[in-house]
C-alpha cells in the first residue's frame, strides 16, 4: 500500500512541474499570436481589429504572469480551457478536443492494443519455438516494417488499396464526408472502412518492436532456472510457456506498452495528415503552427496526464504480476 | 491556400511519379474549357460542386461574417457585399446589394442606393436600415471593423433613409471603396440586433446564418459544409447549382488527390507537377492561375544593413536574377516571371510601363551588369559577398526557386545562405526587421496595382527596427512616393494610372524590393459535369474558393451539364 501512496504522490509532483513548463514553454517560443493572424488572413484585416478580437476571444498579453499562471493552474482542473484563439478563432477548446479525440482513441488506441497484444503473442510462439518456421518468417518481416516510415507506408497503402484499384478503399478522412453521422448502418460501415489504411499503417510499422522484444525476452527467460524446474516437474508446455516463461517475458515490456498507451492520446500526428483523419495529431500540429495557446495547453495537458496515469497504472500492474515488487512494497 | 505544404510535397511527388507510370491515356491539358453550351442564357437547375481547398482545420460550423476565420466560407455563399469589383477586369463593377452608388465631388461621400426585393434566407426584406446597421455595428464594436474603416478610412458616419445609406468620411476615401464596398458582407439588423449577436457580435457563433446569397448552410458537421441552393435568391432563376460540398481537407495532399480523380470539380491550391498530376489525368481537368501579386526579394534597407541596403547590390541581384528559369524550374511554370516594376502582368497590363523597365535593363537579365555593379564594391566571383536571405521551412516551391536565384548570385559574385525558418519565426523576424534579406510576398491583392504597391512602399506602414512593421517590412521611406500614394485616394481613373506608373519607377530607380515571380490565386477546375467556370477568356470573377465573396459570383455562374 505504501508503494501505491509513493506512486501517487509522485504522480501529482511530475504532474504539477510537467502543468508548469506546459505554461511557460509556448510562452518562450516564438511567435505570437496577432502575427499568425494577420498571415492567416493574408494581410487583409486590420491588425489593430485582430488584436481586439483575440481579446474578445479571451487573449491576455499584458496581464500579469502570476496572475495568468494561477489563473491557468485553476482552469486545467475544472476544465475551463478557454477558447480557440488559432485557426478555429473563437471555437470553444473544450469542443475542439472533443471533437477530435474519439476518432484517435479509436483509431490509434485500438490499433496499438491490437498491435501489442498481436505482437506479444508471435512474439511469444516464436521465442517458445526458437528457429521454428514462424521464428524464420515473421520476425525479421516485421523487423523490416517497423522500421519503414509512417507515411511512406501510408502513402503505399493509398496506391495499392485506393488509387491502384479504383477506390476499393477510402483514401481520406475518418468517414464519408457526404454522410450525415448517425448510428445508421451507413455510417458506421464508412467509419470502419474508412480507418483501415491508416490502422494498416499503424499496425504494420508498430507491431514489429513489440514482437522482437517480446521474443528476445522469451529466450533470455527459457533459460532461466524455474522454467527448467518446470519441465522437470513434467508440467505442460502450454502451462510453461504462458504461466512460467511469457509472464515473465512481459513484464519489461509493460512499461513500453503504457508509454504507447499514453502517447495514443498525442495521435500519429503523420498518419493523421497522410489519411486527412481528423484527429487529437493534426489538432496539436495546428495549434502549434498557429500560437493558439489555449488549444496548445489543454492538448500538453492531456498528453501529460495520459502519460502519468498509463505509467501510474503500469506500477500497479506490475505488483499484481511481480510478486518480488510486492514483497519490497 | 498555402499551408501546411510539408508533406505535401513529399505526398504528391511519391504518388506523381507512381501514378504516371500507370496511366495510359495523356490528354493536353490547358485552360480550354469553355466549351459550345456556354452562353449566358438562362440555365436549369441541378447539380453539385465539391470544392477541394485544403481548410488545414475540420469546420467550427461558425458562419459569423466578422470572424476574420470563418469568412470564406460565409462571405459569398450566405453573405453578400454591396458591389461586386473584379480585381482580374480592371476593376470591373457588379452591383449586388445596392444597385447604383454616387460620390460627391471630392470623394468623401458616397450614396448607395439599396436594391429592393432582395429577401434574407427567413423571408424578411433587406432595407437600407440594415446597410447602415452593418457599418455602425463596426463602430460601436471595434473589433468587428476589420478594415479599419472607422479608424484609418476616416468613415464619419452611415446613415439610412429611404432606399439610401449614406457614407461620410474625413478625407477622399475612394481606395477603401474596395475595402466596404466589396469586402464587407451586410448583416441582417433582426439577427445582430438582437440578444447574444447584438452583445458580442465578434465572437458570437452563428449556426444558421441568415443571409442574402445564393446559398444556405444545411447542414453543417466538422467534417464538411453542405450548401444547398436558396430558393428565393433574388438574381432571378440562380444559383442554377443546386448544391455545394465544402469537405474540410487538413492537408493538400488528400485535396490533391480527390481533384485528380475527379471527386471534387474546384481546387485552390498548388499542385506540384500540376501536368503529370493532375492534368494529364483526364481531358476534363483544366487550371487556370492568374497572377495577382509579387513575390520577391525583400532587402533590409535600414542603414544598420550595410550590404542590402546598399542600392548597387540591390541592383545587382535584379540584374542577375533569371526570372523566366526560377519560374519554370522553382515553380513549374505555374507562377510567371514578375518584373521590377512591380507591376503584375498581364492581370494590371493598363498600369505597366514596358519602356521604363526596358530602359532600365531590367527586361532580361543581365548578369555582365551585376558583376560591375558589384565589382565597383569590390566583390566578384573569386571575392564574393555573402548574405544570408531567410524563408520559411517548408515552402518547399520557394525552396527551389531559391536554388535558382543561388546559383544567378554566385556566378556574379554573391554567395547566398538560405534559412529555412518555421513560418512563426520567419514572420516574426520581417516584421521587426531581424534580417538582411527575406523572400515572401505580401498577403492581400487589391483591384489595381495600387494596393500592393501602396503596402510595400508606403512609410504609414513601415516602423523602426525591432518594432512591428504591418506591410513595409523593409522600411523603405521615401516622401515622394507618400505624396503620390496620398494623391491617389482623390485623383480620377486616367490620373490614377499615372500616378501608379510613377510609383512603379520608384520600383525600378531604388529597388525596394526585388520581384521575382508572381503569385496567383490557385484554380483547378473540372468540367466533366460543371461549367460556367471563370477562365482567361472569361475573367468574371478571382478564380480561388479563398476569394470572397468572388465565390459568390463564381456559384451563381455555375451549371450542370447533365441537368441541361
Amino acid at each position: 500500500m505504501r508503494f501505491i501512496l509513493r506512486r501517487l504522490g509522485f504522480f501529482l509532483l511530475t504532474l504539477w512541474a510537467a502543468l508548469t513548463l506546459n505554461f511557460f514553454i509556448p510562452r518562450f517560443m516564438p511567435g505570437d499570436p496577432v502575427d499568425a493572424l494577420v498571415v492567416r488572413t493574408r494581410g487583409r484585416v486590420s491588425r489593430d481589429a485582430l488584436e481586439q478580437m483575440l481579446t474578445s476571444f479571451g487573449f491576455k498579453p499584458d496581464q500579469n504572469v502570476a496572475v495568468q499562471y494561477v489563473d491557468y493552474l485553476g482552469h486545467m482542473f475544472t476544465g475551463n480551457w478557454g477558447r480557440s484563439i488559432g485557426q478555429t478563432l473563437g471555437e470553444p477548446v473544450t469542443k475542439l478536443i472533443g471533437g477530435a479525440l474519439p476518432w484517435t482513441l479509436g483509431l490509434v488506441g485500438i490499433t496499438t492494443v491490437l498491435a501489442f497484444v498481436l505482437g506479444t503473442l508471435i512474439g511469444t510462439v516464436s521465442g517458445w519455438r526458437r528457429g521454428g518456421a514462424l521464428d524464420a518468417i515473421l520476425p525479421p518481416i516485421f523487423v523490416i516494417t517497423s522500421a519503414l516510415p509512417y507515411f511512406w507506408v501510408g502513402l503505399l497503402l493509398i496506391l495499392v488499396f485506393s488509387q491502384g484499384t479504383g477506390g476499393w478503399l477510402p483514401a481520406n478522412f475518418n468517414y464519408d464526408t457526404t454522410i450525415v453521422p448517425g448510428f445508421s448502418p451507413g455510417f458506421v460501415g464508412s467509419v470502419l472502412s474508412h480507418a483501415v489504411l491508416p490502422a494498416a499503417t499503424l499496425l504494420i510499422t508498430t507491431i514489429g518492436g513489440w514482437i522482437l522484444t517480446m521474443r528476445n525476452n522469451m529466450i533470455t527467460t527459457l533459460a532461466e532456472d524455474y522454467v527448467r524446474m518446470a519441465r522437470a516437474k513434467g508440467l505442460g508446455s502450454r502451462r510453461i510457456m504462458y504461466g512460467y516463461a511469457a509472464r515473465n517475458a512481459i513484464l519489461p515490456n509493460l512499461a513500453g506498452f503504457a508509454m504507447s498507451l499514453g502517447f495514443v492520446i498525442s495521435g500519429a500526428i503523420l498518419i493523421e495528415y497522410v489519411f486527412n483523419y481528423p484527429g487529437i495529431g493534426y489538432l496539436l500540429y495546428n495549434a502549434v503552427q498557429n500560437v493558439d495557446y489555449p488549444l496548445m495547453q489543454a492538448l500538453f495537458m492531456l498528453f501529460t496526464v495520459a502519460v502519468l496515469v498509463a505509467l501510474l497504472a503500469v506500477d500497479i500492474a506490475t505488483v499484481w504480476l511481480d510478486p518480488r515488487a510486492r514483497a519490497k512494497g | 491556400m498555402r499551408p501546411t505544404r510539408i508533406l505535401a510535397a513529399a505526398v504528391i511527388g511519391a504518388l506523381a511519379v507512381t501514378a504516371t507510370a500507370c496511366s495510359e491515356t495523356k490528354h493536353k491539358g490547358g485552360s480550354d474549357g469553355n466549351d459550345a453550351t456556354q452562353s449566358s442564357g438562362p440555365k436549369k437547375k441541378g447539380g453539385t460542386v465539391t470544392i477541394a481547398n485544403t481548410a488545414g482545420q475540420t469546420w467550427t460550423c461558425n458562419f459569423n461574417p466578422f470572424n476574420p476565420a470563418v469568412y470564406n466560407t460565409s462571405i459569398g455563399f450566405v453573405y453578400e457585399p454591396l458591389i461586386y469589383v473584379n480585381a482580374l477586369k480592371n476593376q470591373a463593377e457588379t452591383p449586388m446589394l445596392a444597385k447604383s452608388y454616387k460620390w460627391n465631388a471630392d470623394k468623401t461621400q458616397i450614396d448607395f442606393t439599396i436594391r429592393s426585393g432582395v429577401k434574407w434566407n427567413d423571408g424578411k426584406p433587406l432595407t437600407a436600415k440594415d446597410v447602415a446597421f452593418t457599418f455602425n455595428l463596426m463602430k460601436r464594436v471595434r473589433s468587428t471593423d476589420l478594415y479599419a474603416l472607422w479608424t484609418t478610412a476616416g468613415l464619419r458616419s452611415a446613415t439610412a433613409s429611404g432606399d439610401q445609406v449614406t457614407l461620410k468620411f474625413d478625407k477622399a476615401a475612394q481606395p477603401y471603396f474596395y475595402a466596404f464596398a466589396h469586402q464587407v458582407a451586410i448583416v441582417p439588423e433582426h439577427v445582430f440586433g438582437t440578444g447574444a449577436a447584438a452583445a458580442h457580435p465578434d465572437t458570437w457563433v452563428d449556426k444558421k446564418p441568415v443571409g442574402t446569397g445564393p446559398f444556405e448552410v444545411n447542414p453543417c458537421s466538422p467534417n464538411n459544409i453542405q450548401y444547398t441552393a436558396n430558393p428565393d435568391y433574388w438574381q432571378q432563376g440562380k444559383p442554377y447549382i443546386q448544391k455545394v460540398e465544402y469537405p474540410a481537407y487538413l492537408d493538400n495532399g488528400p485535396a490533391n488527390l480527390d481533384l485528380a480523380n475527379g471527386k471534387a470539380q474546384w481546387g485552390s491550391q498548388f499542385i506540384p507537377g500540376i501536368k503529370q498530376f493532375y492534368l494529364d489525368k483526364s481531358p476534363d481537368n483544366h487550371t487556370w492561375s492568374p497572377p495577382v501579386l509579387n513575390v520577391g526579394i525583400y532587402p533590409n534597407l535600414d542603414p544598420s544593413h550595410k550590404m542590402s541596403s546598399n542600392l548597387k547590390v540591390r541592383r545587382a541581384i535584379s540584374y542577375a536574377i533569371d526570372r523566366d528559369k526560377v519560374s519554370k524550374i522553382g515553380v513549374g511554370g505555374q507562377e510567371p516571371a514578375a518584373n521590377q516594376s512591380g507591376i503584375v502582368t498581364p492581370t494590371f497590363d493598363t498600369y505597366y510601363d514596358k519602356a521604363a523597365v526596358e530602359k532600365a535593363g531590367f527586361d532580361k537579365p543581365d548578369p555582365a551588369r551585376a558583376k560591375k555593379l558589384l565589382g565597383e564594391l569590390g566583390y566578384s566571383p573569386s571575392k564574393p559577398l555573402k548574405l544570408k536571405i531567410i524563408t520559411i521551412t517548408g515552402y518547399t516551391d520557394w525552396d527551389a526557386s531559391l536554388n535558382v536565384i543561388k546559383q544567378n548570385l554566385k556566378a556574379v559574385g554573391i554567395d547566398l545562405t538560405v534559412q529555412d525558418l518555421a513560418q512563426q519565426t520567419m514572420v516574426g523576424k520581417l516584421y521587426t526587421g531581424d534580417y538582411d534579406l527575406a523572400y515572401y510576398n505580401q498577403q492581400t491583392s487589391g483591384p489595381t496595382p495600387y494596393y500592393e504597391l501602396r503596402q510595400m512602399l508606403h512609410s504609414a506602414n513601415t516602423a523602426p527596427l525591432g518594432k512591428n512593421a504591418t506591410s513595409n517590412y523593409q522600411r523603405y521611406k521615401n516622401p515622394k512616393v507618400d505624396q503620390l500614394l496620398n494623391d491617389y485616394a482623390s485623383a480620377d481613373e486616367t490620373k490614377q494610372v499615372e500616378i501608379v506608373k510613377q510609383v512603379a519607377q520608384y520600383m525600378i530607380d531604388d529597388v525596394p524590393v526585388i520581384p521575382v515571380v508572381e503569385a496567383v490565386d490557385w484554380f483547378q477546375y473540372n468540367t466533366k459535369d460543371i461549367a460556367g467556370w471563370p477562365t482567361e477568356d472569361n475573367p468574371y470573377a478571382q478564380p480561388a474558393a479563398y476569394n470572397f465573396p468572388d465565390t459568390g459570383q463564381v456559384l451563381t455562374h455555375l451549371y450542370s451539364k447533365s441537368a441541361q
